[in-house]
């Protein structure tokens, strides 16, 4: 186990390594002109020519490299072209946001997906059965990007009340803010028992949350409804109900025990898709997250925000793939880590 | 999202069998939902090929603009509505099909093209080319879905084409993987062995046996992605990074309506359904082809 964790460390080193190399060859090799991109539009060949040497880019390629990758292990990612502030400041202080978002999704993901999964595989072929298959059909066919608008107009139109955009009401974020403490809102205003500041972050986050919950649902949906179908033809399941154990304990705890390492990789997966999903949800919803700063920073060509982006959304990839594996060796005792 | 298969014995049996398409065929047409999906594909074909007859404003639908007309709401005249150049949304959205089928065919097309054959030389020769091979579709595959097709269309700069050319950059390696499982499933096959021993030359052992024992499991993975790869085209192209006004791009179109979707929800709506609907077909077409091919996973 601890030489599989070292080897794997080890491996997602260099894997990140290599990206930040890829990600540095794409930002040099592409035809626009960072300097340009620094000034503005109206930029005059002489503050061309100064802020080039400014930022560095006369130097060779590999000088420019090399500087570049012992600035990053030092935890210097650069200044944003766009915004003129450190790129790695930039993004922690939109991380808790995003973060927020996601975890809230993933837990809606789970609360849903694994009982109407664990009840679709017990009807197998009934209407249940049949409900929760096109559901999640619907789900995983939806764009993200459509599906948020689509709420905001159900909920203006039928509901009454408009689409709470952004993160909290103005008058909330400028009267009487949540006391800042980690930067979760719905943490910090539970902690310091500001129940309007948790009630108004509460109804701003339910949208945006629904809006990316909905794919995860539905491969976790999947997931657990094939897993458990799996489980209960083996046959402890059958013993099981021989001796005439309830069929609740049967379903919920024999059988879905087994099928949860199943499910877990598809969470897994699925906070990956999040990382991604909730650009364009921050986007819909005026979220001020990762994704806001990952887009502008993409359409301004913005590169040092750009390959600060990518680096962070890589690591973060390679972390909870590690974390799923370590997870699963952990509850099923039959996968070895080798 | 594919499912990565790393070995051969993972490989369900039937993709090691040939007539597997055949039994494809009797199967798909005994099942509704691969029925539905492969009628909304035909369908939406039908609207990308006959859209200059379909679409009551075609020279809207190019992107002609009718400003006095602009953000009038579903009516006789404009069904889904116009936008905010005045432009008949039903238009837009019929012309729309062209580029949203056309670049998901050319970007699976071309990552098949790429990935295949890399996977099964890979697969069939082993050793360190294939520890090679293995080493690179790693780095791409450790990139959060998205992200790098997203990143490299940017730095290209936006445009339909470059879309394009990021996702088949991002989507190729699953494609290398698949074939080279596949691949290696089959090269201790007694057939294969059997021409190897006749002499065979390897380019012909490949192109004869293998690929063309490869080709359903390929089939059925291009099928399944098909889904994925419109809604990654959709979303690039809602982020700005894809196709440019004024072409008739659904997710282009979407963006368009974003910050008016309240008041006039129409101009939004509409494409994404379109979106949706082309993605479901696929989705129910792909499962289904999926379980044919792996009872293991029928019926469930």
């Amino acid at each position: 186990m601890s030489r599989w964790v070292v080897r794997r460390l080890l491996t997602s080193l260099l894997t990140l390594f290599f990206i930040t190399t890829i990600t540095f060859a794409l930002a040099r090799v592409v035809p626009s002109n960072p300097a340009v991109v620094y000034i503005g539009p109206l930029a005059r060949p002489a503050e061309i020519a100064r802020v080039t040497k400014e930022l560095g880019l006369d130097r060779p390629l590999y000088v420019q490299y090399v500087d570049y990758m012992r600035d990053l292990v030092h935890g210097n990612w650069g200044t944003s072209l766009a915004t003129k502030q450190p790129v790695l400041g930039g993004i922690a202080s939109r991380l808790p946001a995003t973060l927020e978002l996601i975890l809230v999704a993933m837990a809606m993901a789970v609360a849903v997906g694994i009982p109407l999964g664990v009840l679709a595989a017990h009807r197998k072929g009934k209407a249940a059965d049949t409900g929760a298959r096109v559901g999640a059909v619907v789900g995983i066919s939806m764009p993200v990007f459509w599906l948020g608008l689509l709420l905001q107009v159900l909920a203006s139109q039928w509901l009454n009340i408009l689409p709470p955009t952004s993160r909290q009401s103005l008058d909330v974020a400028v009267l009487h803010p949540v006391t800042k403490i980690t930067g979760f809102l719905l943490v910090d205003a539970l902690v310091t028992g500001d129940w309007s500041g948790l009630q108004d972050a509460a109804t701003h986050i339910l949208l945006p949350a629904i809006t990316l919950a909905a794919y995860p649902a539905a491969l976790v949906t999947r997931m657990t409804r094939a897993a458990m179908l799996d489980v209960l033809g083996q046959d402890y399941v059958r013993t099981a109900r021989t001796f005439g154990l309830g069929e609740r304990l049967v379903l919920w705890q024999l059988a879905l025990r087994n099928a949860i390492p199943s499910t877990l990789t598809v969470v897994g997966l699925s906070l990956a898709y999040l990382l991604t999903g909730s650009f364009f949800v921050e986007i819909v919803f005026d979220w001020p997250g990762i994704g806001q700063y990952a887009t502008n920073a993409l359409l301004n060509l913005d590169y040092p925000a750009i390959m600060g982006i990518t680096i962070l959304g890589a690591t973060a990839f390679l972390v909870i793939n590690f974390v799923v594996d370590v997870l699963q060796a952990r509850l099923d005792p039959r996968v070895r880590l080798q | 999202m594919s499912v990565t298969i790393d070995s051969p014995d993972q490989l369900p049996a039937p993709y090691r069998s040939t007539g597997a398409t055949s039994r494809a065929f009797r199967v798909l047409r005994r099942k509704p939902s691969a029925l539905l999906g492969g009628g909304i594909i035909v369908f939406i074909a039908f609207v990308a090929l006959a859209a200059p007859v379909l679409a009551p404003y075609p020279a809207q639908g190019r992107g002609l603009a009718d400003v006095p007309a602009r953000d009038l709401p579903p009516s006789s005249l404009h069904w889904f509505g116009t936008d905010h150049l005045g432009r008949d949304v039903l238009s837009r959205v019929i012309f729309g099909a062209r580029p949203a089928l056309g670049v998901s065919l050319a970007v699976v097309v071309l990552a098949v093209l790429v990935g295949v054959p890399l996977g099964m030389i890979a697969g069939y020769r082993g050793g360190w080319l294939d520890e090679a091979l293995m080493r690179v579709t790693d780095i791409f595959l450790a990139f959060p879905p998205l992200l790098l097709a997203m990143v490299i269309s940017a730095l290209l700069g936006a445009s339909l084409l470059h879309a394009a050319i990021a996702l088949v950059i991002s989507w190729w390696p699953w494609y290398a993987r698949l074939a080279r499982t596949v691949t290696q499933s089959l090269k201790h096959e007694p057939f294969i062995d059997a021409a190897r021993v006749f002499g065979v030359r390897e380019p012909l052992i490949l192109t004869r046996h293998v690929l063309r024992n490869a080709t359903t499991p390929i089939l059925v993975q291009a099928t399944v992605d098909a889904g994925t790869v419109i809604l990654a085209v959709g979303a690039l192209a809602f982020l700005g990074l894809a196709a440019q006004p004024p072409t008739p791009d659904w997710g282009l179109m979407v963006a368009d309506g974003r910050t008016t979707v309240i008041t006039e929800w129409w101009i939004s709506m509409f494409p994404g359904l379109a979106i949706f609907t082309l993605v479901l077909g696929f989705n129910l077409l792909g499962d289904v082809l999926r379980d044919v091919l792996d009872p293991r996973s029928a019926g469930r």
